[in-house]
C-alpha cells in the first residue's frame, strides 16, 4: 500500500474537474498544496487516518463545489433554469386549459390507472408487506409453530407453549402466545357476541405494546393459578365504541361469559393486535382459558393445539440458534411426554414480518398478490399507452408550433423540456386524482365485511409508503407517455413543419399503430384472465357440495357455554331447541352440528382402524363433525347405506358413527362398513351408516375421508342449528331466533344465514378474483376502445384529402368504408393474436387458482376476443363512416 | 473595485454594506490576517486554532472562500515574504484589503454590540 497516498492524491487531482474551470485554473496548484499539508497532519495518517481524510475530503467537496459554481448558476444556471420552468408550467396550464375535454380523458384515464395501483397496493402493502402495526423492533419477533407429517404450521397447546416459554430463555426474550375466543360481553344490559382473544401474560410486553390506560396483563403474576385473574384489557377502538372513551374505565368491571371481569387497561392505539385482518376487541389472561371456554380443559391438555406462538428473539440471536434451541427443547418433551411427541417432527420458525396472514397461505398469498399487480401494472400500462395516444396526436396538431420555435431559434432541448413539463404536470395532476380514487377504494375495501361474524379490521390505509408508491408510479407514468411524443417533436423537420405538411406521417402512425396494438393485446390478456375466473366461478356454482338445495337450509349458532351453562343444562337446552325448532311449521327438518361444512374452521382428529396399516408419513388425522339426529336428513345428505342417527344414540349404549363413502373405500374397500369399528377419540365406535361423499373445506378439494359422531355422546356447547325451511327462509331465521331469546335471553345468537351465505366463505376467493379482474378487464376493454377509437379518427381527418381525391377519382363511398375498416381492424387483429398468445401463457400462472375449470377454458378464449373484436370493429366503424361521407370538393379545398 | 479601494485608500459605505454582515468564515479569516499576510494552509490552521478546531476548511473551502472574499474586495493577494521553508517560493500569500479592515472592525463592533444585549438580558 505504499502508492495509496499518491493514488489517493491522483483521485483528489481527478476530482477537481468538478470546480468550475476558472477556478481550477487559478488555484490547481494551491489546493494540491493544502491537500499535501493536510495528508502530512497527524490526524490524516495511519490506515483510520485515510479514511478520515477521505471523508473530511468529501466534505469539503460538498460543501465548497456548490459554493464555487454559485457566481456563475447567479446569473443564469439555477435562476434561469427556475424560470425556464415556471414559464414552461405556465405555458402548461394554458395548453391544459385550452383543451379542456383532452385534459379531462387523459386526466381520467390516467387517474384510474394510478389510482387502482395504489390501492392495489395499499391492501397488498397493509396486509402483507407492512410490519404489525404498533409493534415495538417487529422485526425481533418470530411466530412459532409445530410441524406433524402434512402439518407444516401446526398450532401449539398450552402446556407446550409453556415448555417453550420456560426453556428457551437463552434465545427468546419473551415467548407469548394467543388464540381468538367467541366472547359474550355483557355491559349496562346490553350483550353481544364478539371475537375477543385469550393471551398470555407476557402478550403486550413481547409486542412492545404499552397500554394507553392502566397497565398490561403481569407476567409472574397473573399467568399463574387457573381461573383466578379475572381482569380484561379492552381494545382502544372498542374502548371507544363501546365506552365512548371513558377515562376512568379501568377499574370497571364487565361480564364475559357470564363471568365478571375488571378493566385493568386500554391498549394503544396503534396497536391492532397480532394480525394484520382482525382487531381484537378485547384480551383476557391465559389463566382464564378454562372458564372463558366453558369447562372445556385447555390449560392442562397437552393434546389440544390452538395457540399462535409469538416470540421475540434476543439481540444478536439468529434464526438458526432460536431453531437449535427447539430442537434441544422438542428432544427433551419426546422423551418426558412420549404419547404427545411421538408424531411431532420439528418446529417451523417464521420471522412475523414474512408471515402475512398465515404462513400456509404464503403462497396462496404472494401468487394473489402477484397477479393483482401485474394486473393493474398492466391497465397502468394501457393507460398509460392510451395517454401517450392522445399526446401523440396532439404532437402531430402542434408540430407547426414546435417548427416555429426551433426556426426561430429554440433549442430541441428546451423543447423536449418544455413537453416533459406538461406529461409530469399531468402526471401530478392525475396521480392526485388517482390518489383521490385509491382512498375512496380503500374506504370500501376497509368497510367490506366477510360473511362471517368477528371483528375484522383490515390494516389497509393510505399510508407514507403508499403515497410514496403513487408519486413514483405517476412520475414513471409521465415519463412513459411523455418521452415518445417529446422525442418524436423534436425532431420536427423545421422547413415542413411550418409549411404544414405532414412529410413523415408514414412514421407517425407506425408509432400510433404500435401502441393501439398493444393496447388491444394488453386488454385481451386481462379480459382473458377475467374471464377464466368467472368460469371457474360458474363451474365452483355447479360443483355438487354433497347437500340439497342451500338456498332454504338455515343456520344459526348459539353457544351456551358462553352464559355459563354446564353440559347438562347445555344439553337441555339443545333438546328444548331441537324441540321447538322441528315444531315450527315452515321447518322440514332440523339437526345440530358442530361445524357446518364449508366455513372456515375444520376439526380433525387421528383414528385407528384395526386391521389397517397406515403407512409412513401417510395421513391419519381426518375431518369430522358432531351431530344430532336429523342432520343428515335436514341437509339432504344421501344415505347409501345402513341407518342414520336416531335419538338413542346417546352414552348409554354402544358408540355408533357414520362415514362417508370415501372413508368406507379407503379402509374397507369392496367390503361393506357397517359393523366395522374405528378406534378414535379414546373409544371404539361402530359404523352404522354410510353417507354420500361431499365437499366439506372447499368446494375445489379432492375426496375427503369424513366421520359423523353423535352429538350426544360427544358433548359440545356451541353447535349451530341447521333447519330446511318450507317458506320464507328470512322468517324462519327470525323464528329460530326469537326460539333462542325465548329459552335465555340473554343467549346470543351469531353466524345466522342460509347455507348458501354460509358457502361464500368458500366462494369468496373466486367471487373477488372474478369481480376485481373483471371490472379490470371491463376497464381495459373501454380503455382499448377509446384508444382505437381516437387513433382512427385521427387518421380519418388527417387523410380527409387523400379520402376526397379517392371519392373525386371515382371511388364509392362503400370501398373508402371497406379501407378504412380494413386498416383499422388488422390492427386490432394483431393486437388479439398477440393477446392470445400472452393469455395461454398467463393461464398457465393463474390455474392454481381456479376450480375445476381448465385453463383453456374454450368459452374464455372464444367468447373474449370475439366481444373484443366486436368493440373494435364499433370503434373503427364510426371514423370509417365518416371517412365515407367525405365531401370531395370540401376536402380538396381545406389544405 | 478593489482596485479603487486600494488606490485611493477609501472606504465607501455602500462598499461596506455589501460585504456586511460577514459570514462567520470570512470573520475568521480576516482575524487570521489581521496579523499579517498568510500563505492559505497557514490560514486555515489559525482559523482552526482560533474556533477551538470547530472550522477545519479543507482545500476547497479555503480557496473557495478565498475566491470570493478576493472578489469582494476584503483580502488580495500580496508578495511572498520568502521565509516558510521549502516550498515558499510556490505559496500564494494573502493580506487583508482597507475595506476588509474596516469590514472586521465593524463586525466585530457588531457581534460585541450583540453580546452585550445577549449579557445583560441574561442577567451576567
Amino acid at each position: 500500500m505504499k502508492d495509496s497516498p499518491d493514488r489517493v492524491r491522483a483521485a483528489y487531482e481527478r476530482l477537481l474537474s468538478l470546480y468550475p474551470r476558472g477556478f481550477v485554473e487559478r488555484y490547481a496548484d494551491d489546493l494540491l498544496q493544502a491537500f499535501d499539508d493536510r495528508r502530512s497532519e497527524a490526524r490524516f495518517t495511519g490506515t483510520m487516518g485515510g479514511l478520515r481524510l477521505v471523508l473530511f475530503l468529501l466534505r469539503d467537496f460538498v460543501t465548497s463545489v456548490p459554493m464555487t459554481h454559485e457566481r456563475r448558476t447567479e446569473r443564469r444556471g439555477v435562476d434561469g433554469i427556475m424560470n425556464d420552468i415556471i414559464r414552461d408550467l405556465r405555458f402548461s396550464v394554458r395548453m391544459l386549459l385550452k383543451n379542456p375535454m383532452f385534459t379531462l380523458a387523459a386526466v381520467t384515464t390516467l387517474a384510474l390507472g394510478i389510482g387502482l395501483n395504489a390501492a392495489t397496493f395499499s391492501a397488498v402493502h397493509g396486509l402483507l408487506l407492512s410490519p404489525l402495526p404498533g409493534a415495538e423492533d417487529p422485526d425481533e419477533l418470530v411466530q412459532l409453530y409445530r410441524e406433524w407429517p402434512g402439518i407444516e404450521f401446526g398450532s401449539n397447546s398450552v402446556p407446550h407453549y409453556q415448555d417453550l416459554r420456560d426453556r428457551t430463555p437463552d434465545v427468546f426474550e419473551n415467548v407469548s402466545s394467543w388464540y381468538f375466543e367467541p366472547l359474550s360481553v355483557s355491559s349496562d344490559g346490553r350483550t353481544e357476541r364478539t371475537i375477543g382473544m385469550v393471551v398470555s401474560a407476557n402478550f403486550f410486553q413481547t409486542f412492545g405494546a404499552i397500554p394507553q390506560l392502566g397497565r398490561p396483563f403481569l407476567p409472574g403474576v397473573e399467568d399463574r393459578d387457573p381461573g383466578a385473574h379475572a381482569v380484561a384489557i379492552l381494545s382502544h377502538g372498542f374502548w371507544e365504541t363501546r365506552f365512548g372513551a371513558d377515562p376512568e374505565i379501568v377499574g370497571h368491571t364487565i361480564s364475559l361469559n357470564g363471568h365478571p371481569f375488571e378493566i385493568v387497561g386500554v391498549s394503544p392505539s396503534d396497536f391492532q393486535g397480532p394480525v394484520s385482518f382482525a382487531a381484537p376487541p378485547i384480551y383476557v389472561p391465559l389463566m382464564m382459558a378454562d372458564v372463558m371456554g366453558g369447562g372445556s380443559n385447555q390449560l392442562a391438555a397437552r393434546g389440544s393445539n390452538r395457540m399462535n406462538v409469538v416470540a421475540r428473539l434476543h439481540d444478536e440471536t439468529t434464526l438458526i440458534r432460536a431453531k437449535q434451541s427447539l430442537d434441544a427443547v422438542l428432544l427433551q418433551l419426546r422423551e418426558e411426554y412420549p404419547d404427545f411427541y411421538e408424531d411431532q417432527l420439528d418446529h417451523t420458525v417464521v420471522m412475523q414480518r414474512d408471515a402475512g396472514i398465515h404462513p400456509s397461505f404464503a403462497d396462496a398469498q404472494t401468487g394473489m398478490s402477484t397477479v393483482m399487480m401485474v394486473v393493474v401494472g398492466l391497465l397502468l400500462l394501457i393507460a398509460c399507452v392510451n395517454v401517450a395516444n392522445l399526446f401523440l396526436a396532439r404532437a402531430r396538431d402542434r408540430r407547426r408550433e414546435m417548427g416555429i420555435r426551433l426556426s426561430m431559434g429554440a433549442t430541441r432541448s428546451r423543447i423536449i423540456q418544455q413537453l416533459l413539463t406538461e406529461s409530469f404536470l399531468f402526471s401530478v395532476i392525475a396521480g392526485g386524482a388517482g390518489l383521490a380514487l385509491a382512498n375512496v377504494t380503500n374506504g370500501l375495501l376497509t368497510s367490506f365485511s366477510l360473511p362471517i361474524d368477528g371483528p375484522w379490521a383490515f390494516n389497509v390505509e393510505t399510508d407514507s409508503t403508499v403515497l410514496w408508491f403513487t408519486v413514483g408510479v405517476s412520475l414513471a407514468a409521465g415519463f412513459i407517455f411523455g418521452m415518445a411524443p417529446a422525442l418524436q417533436s423534436a425532431r420536427s423537420d423545421t422547413a415542413t413543419a411550418i409549411k404544414g405538411e405532414s412529410s413523415d406521417k408514414v412514421g407517425r402512425s407506425r408509432a400510433s399503430n404500435a401502441l393501439v396494438i398493444a393496447q388491444v393485446a394488453l386488454s385481451l390478456l386481462l379480459l382473458i384472465s377475467s374471464g377464466l375466473f368467472l368460469r371457474s366461478l360458474q363451474a365452483a356454482t355447479q360443483i355438487d357440495p354433497g347437500f340439497d338445495s342451500p338456498g332454504n337450509l338455515l343456520m344459526a349458532s348459539v353457544d351456551p357455554g358462553l352464559q355459563g351453562y354446564d353440559e347438562a343444562r347445555g344439553k337441555a337446552f339443545w333438546d328444548r331447541m331441537l324441540e321447538d325448532v322441528s315444531a315450527l311449521p315452515e321447518v322440514s327438518g332440523v339437526g345440530l352440528t358442530s361445524s357446518a361444512p364449508l366455513g372456515l374452521g375444520s376439526s380433525d382428529r387421528s383414528v385407528e382402524v384395526p386391521g389397517y396399516e397406515f403407512a409412513e408419513g401417510e395421513r391419519s388425522s381426518l375431518h369430522y363433525t358432531y351431530v344430532s339426529e336429523g342432520y343428515i336428513e335436514a341437509m339432504g345428505i344421501d344415505l347409501v347405506e345402513g341407518r342414520s342417527f336416531a335419538r338413542q344414540d346417546d352414552d348409554s349404549g354402544p358408540p355408533v358413527m357414520i362415514v362417508n363413502e370415501r372413508f368406507a373405500d379407503r379402509f374397507w374397500g369392496d367390503q361393506s362398513a357397517l359393523g366395522k369399528t374405528v378406534r378414535a377419540a379414546g373409544r371404539d365406535w361402530e359404523v352404522v351408516g354410510v353417507v354420500e361423499t361431499g365437499k366439506y373445506n372447499s368446494l375445489g378439494e379432492d375426496p375427503t375421508e369424513f366421520m359423523y359422531f353423535p352429538q350426544r355422546v360427544l358433548y359440545r356447547s356451541d353447535m349451530a342449528i341447521v333447519a330446511r325451511s318450507e317458506g320464507d327462509p328470512q322468517i324462519v331465521l327470525q323464528r329460530i331466533q326469537e326460539l333462542v331469546r325465548a329459552a335465555d335471553p340473554e343467549m346470543p345468537v351469531y353466524d345466522v344465514r342460509s347455507m348458501e351465505d354460509h358457502m361464500g366463505i368458500a366462494l369468496l376467493p373466486a367471487r373477488l378474483g372474478g369481480a376485481v379482474l373483471g371490472i379490470f378487464g371491463l376497464l381495459g376493454l373501454t380503455l382499448a376502445a377509446v384508444g382505437i377509437y381516437g387513433v382512427m379518427a385521427y387518421s380519418v381527418s388527417q387523410r380527409t384529402r387523400e379520402l376526397g381525391i379517392r371519392v373525386a377519382l371515382g371511388a364509392d363511398r362503400a370501398s373508402v368504408l371497406q379501407l378504412v375498416l380494413s386498416e383499422g381492424l388488422k390492427l386490432a387483429l394483431i393486437g388479439t393474436a398477440i393477446g392470445l398468445a400472452g393469455a395461454l401463457a398467463a393461464a398457465r400462472l393463474v390455474r392454481g387458482l381456479l376450480y375445476n375449470a381448465s385453463p383453456l377454458d374454450p368459452i374464455a378464449f372464444t367468447l373474449v376476443p370475439a366481444t373484443l373484436l366486436a368493440v373494435a370493429a364499433l370503434a373503427v366503424y364510426l371514423p370509417a363512416r365518416r371517412a365515407a361521407r367525405v365531401d370531395p370538393i370540401g376536402a380538396l379545398k381545406s389544405e | 473595485m478593489y482596485t479603487r479601494n486600494r488606490t485611493l485608500h477609501v472606504t465607501s459605505s455602500d462598499d461596506l454594506d455589501a460585504v456586511l454582515p460577514l459570514s462567520p468564515t470570512s470573520f475568521h479569516v480576516l482575524v487570521a490576517m489581521a496579523g499579517g499576510p498568510r500563505h492559505g494552509y497557514a490560514i486555515a490552521q489559525e482559523v482552526e486554532e482560533l474556533t477551538s478546531g470547530r472550522l477545519v476548511m479543507g482545500p476547497g473551502t479555503l480557496y473557495g472562500s478565498l475566491q470570493r472574499m478576493t472578489a469582494a474586495g476584503l483580502i488580495e493577494e500580496a508578495t511572498n515574504p520568502g521565509e516558510d521553508g521549502l516550498h515558499a517560493s510556490r505559496r500564494r500569500y494573502y493580506q487583508m484589503t482597507p475595506l476588509g479592515g474596516t469590514a472586521l472592525r465593524a463586525e466585530s463592533e457588531r457581534l460585541l454590540h450583540a453580546a452585550n444585549v445577549a449579557r445583560e438580558r441574561l442577567g451576567t
